[in-house]
């Protein structure tokens, strides 16, 4: 009997271990077979015409505010451009692409902020390549309001400082007469993770109030005088949209799609914008724009222009290692200023100005593998 | 007689009773709540996943927001391509340490390795996945299948070689004295009785670990990082079923959640159905 038993015990078990073991080799085998050898990858420096049938498989990683655009662009330029180029970014975050470029472990990184000088100095040879620029709104929750809320600067100081306490305080009700405000607590949802959201909104609260400059300050996350804690835009905008009488910031994107309502916000000339890809586009145009690129067009100047927004921007290395590769990495970034600015404003993000286009397009020329410029594509 | 019997069933009887259906009571509504945890997530995954899951879901690559239709195929073979990367380094060490630790463990080593195998079951699987990371990701400078095979491989191995210990431990001495009384050398008789006899159960074992590193999302971050298309080879990104559910699940769009729903709904289907072999096989050594 326990003999049997024995031998049972026997059977099963190796049927089931020669299952495991089947199913680990047909599956390495079926995928590794069904896709293209990678030994082209490394591509050596043969063919120079502009999609040159080199394959190219690059990685990136990075924000995630740009990351349905992105993937977007990926799929359009590998579908419509050139086929032989797969080009494959994750959102991991600002922080995290900023960290990976500067490891060499990616072929680009991607980033809300611009990386600081002494983070640049850790990575030497980055250029910032700017792709489109976003907006942050400044999304409420007040019942009986369902848009044309208006807000100056020092509304919104005050209310993220926590001296601004109560919806129908005067800084918010000198500018909205005609809007019966309640009588009620502002509760102000606010990041809980390090963001380039957070970045924009206290880079602009930096420049628009002293006090906040003094005691808060700028950066991916900070020291919050006031809120509630949220992860991620969809948290936020989530929080906000459950919460009575609350106030939040998320990306013009997710504000839309979540049918949440957002402020105008009272400009440097004085205007009351509402956050629109238009309006973002502007403030990128009116703002003045440093050689490096890494420019901040908050409370920017001119007369349209909203005054939350900030560029996103991709990281590369001036220098290529890698021909094929860095080929193939400078004629997309060519055909992200140019042919890619349609897809962006569809998807609520605001094309480059033209100024900008141009400023980048040098920054672009300027990349080379071995001393040689790689771009390829006019 | 009769009035004997009721005068004793006083006080202390009925509060002993009430105290027992009250207690019973508690305790069946726990497990009840517990059973109708599962339901109510499997249910709810169903329900919001199901819509969007279609032939074209198990099939196709992902699509860029707003154009319908897409899936999540490479996903799905990437996390079995990860899960079989995991296992080939898992199983064999998890299995051998585990037999190391019943029949050769009774001395400081073994015990060192028992209480080392403990903690590395509590170690939280975003450092493993850091661990990894700075292993063969920085050197290679690359994020990789491999990478990410190896992070699931160190979740797996203290579980596999756990329950491989326990089910070996359960194999009755008279067996084993049994066997040596035969005259078999010692490593016949763990090879061909000891071993074979728990099969069943360090099956079981080793069904749950995979469970376990199919549905991890932090080890994965950092190593296998995730891919939009195939795989090209195994020391590139790769996607992965949790890591495709995290990207779509804090996206602003409507398809996109639809989307991470459905994946959320095959990545449970998987699983529960290695959970449910693990028990069908389980059960055979009784069933007979």
């Amino acid at each position: 009997m326990s003999d049997v038993h024995i031998h049972r015990g026997t059977w099963s078990g190796l049927a089931i271990l020669g299952l495991i073991t089947s199913i680990i080799f047909v599956t390495i085998g079926c995928t590794s077979g069904a896709t293209p050898p990678s030994a082209l990858d490394k591509g050596s420096p043969g063919g120079a015409a502009s999609t040159s049938g080199q394959r190219a498989s690059l990685t990136g990683a990075g924000a995630t505010f740009p990351y349905p655009l992105y993937s977007k662009w990926f799929d359009e330029y590998r579908r419509s451009v050139d086929p032989n180029v797969t080009i494959n970014y994750q959102s991991i975050g600002s922080g995290g692409g900023k960290q990976q470029i500067t490891q060499r472990t990616v072929d680009f990184g991607a980033s809300d902020g611009p990386m600081s000088d002494e983070e640049l100095q850790r990575a030497p040879g980055i250029l910032h390549i700017p792709t489109v620029a976003g907006a942050v709104v400044i999304a409420y929750n007040v019942q009986g309001l369902d848009g044309g809320l208006k807000l100056t600067p020092e509304a919104i100081a005050g209310i993220f400082l926590g001296q601004v306490k109560k919806w129908n305080d005067p800084l918010i009700a000198a500018q909205n007469p005609e809007v019966r405000l309640p009588n009620a607590d502002i509760a102000v949802v606010r990041r809980s993770d390090g963001s380039g959201t957070t970045n924009i909104l206290t880079d602009y609260l930096s420049s628009v109030s002293l006090d906040w400059k003094s005691k808060v300050g700028a950066g991916t996350s900070v020291n919050w005088p006031v809120g509630l804690g949220a992860k991620g835009n969809e948290g936020v905008a989530g929080q906000v949209k459950q919460l009575p009488n609350s106030v939040g910031y998320v990306e013009l994107a997710y504000a839309e799609q979540t049918r949440i309502s957002y402020a105008e916000v009272q400009n440097k000339a004085g205007n009351f914008i509402q956050p629109t890809v238009r309006s973002t586009t502007a403030a990128a145009a009116g703002a003045d724009i440093p050689a490096d690129l890494r420019a901040s067009i908050v409370d920017s100047a001119g007369a349209d222009a909203y005054p939350i927004a900030g560029f996103t921007w991709l990281l590369v290395y001036q220098e290529q290692t890698d021909y094929g590769r860095g080929q193939a990495l400078v004629n997309f970034l060519w055909w992200a200023l140019h042919d890619g600015q349609k897809f962006a404003a569809d998807l609520s993000y605001a094309p480059l100005p033209d100024n900008v286009v141009r400023l980048a397009e040098e920054k672009v020329r300027s990349i080379t593998f071995q001393g040689n410029p790689l771009l390829t594509v006019q | 007689m009769r009035s004997f019997i009721s005068q004793s069933r006083g006080f202390n009887y009925w509060r002993r009773k009430a105290t027992n259906t009250v207690m019973s009571g508690v305790m069946i509504l726990s497990a009840l709540l517990t059973v109708g945890l599962l339901f109510a997530i499997l249910g709810y995954i169903m329900l919001q996943g199901v819509s969007a899951l279609s032939l074209d879901f198990l099939t196709q690559l992902p699509k860029p927001v707003g154009e319908p239709g897409g899936g999540m195929a490479n996903a799905i073979v990437g996390t079995m391509v990860l899960v079989a990367i995991a296992s080939g380094i898992a199983l064999p060490v998890g299995i051998l340490a585990g037999v190391y630790l019943s029949e050769f463990g009774r001395n400081r080593l073994g015990t060192a390795i028992h209480f080392v195998t403990d903690v590395l079951t509590g170690i939280p699987s975003i450092a493993v996945g850091i661990f990894a990371y700075a292993l063969i990701v920085l050197p290679m400078r690359s994020f990789s299948a491999i990478a990410g095979g190896v992070a699931l491989a160190i979740i797996m191995i203290p579980i596999v070689t756990r329950t491989t210990e326990e089910m070996l431990l359960l194999v009755p001495g008279s067996l084993r004295e049994a066997s040596l009384a035969l005259g078999i050398p010692e490593w016949r008789m763990i090879l061909r009785v000891v071993v074979p006899t728990a099969g069943a159960g360090i099956t079981t074992g080793v069904m749950l670990a995979i469970a376990r590193a199919a549905g991890e999302t932090a080890p994965l971050l950092f190593t296998a990082l995730g891919n939009r298309y195939w795989h090209t080879d195994l020391w590139h990104p790769i996607a992965a079923l949790p890591l495709q559910i995290f990207t779509y699940a804090i996206a602003p769009y409507e398809d996109w959640h639809a989307q991470a729903w459905a994946g959320a709904l095959v990545l449970v289907a998987l699983v529960l159905l290695l959970s449910v072999a693990a028990r069908i096989v389980g059960r055979e050594r009784y069933i007979r």
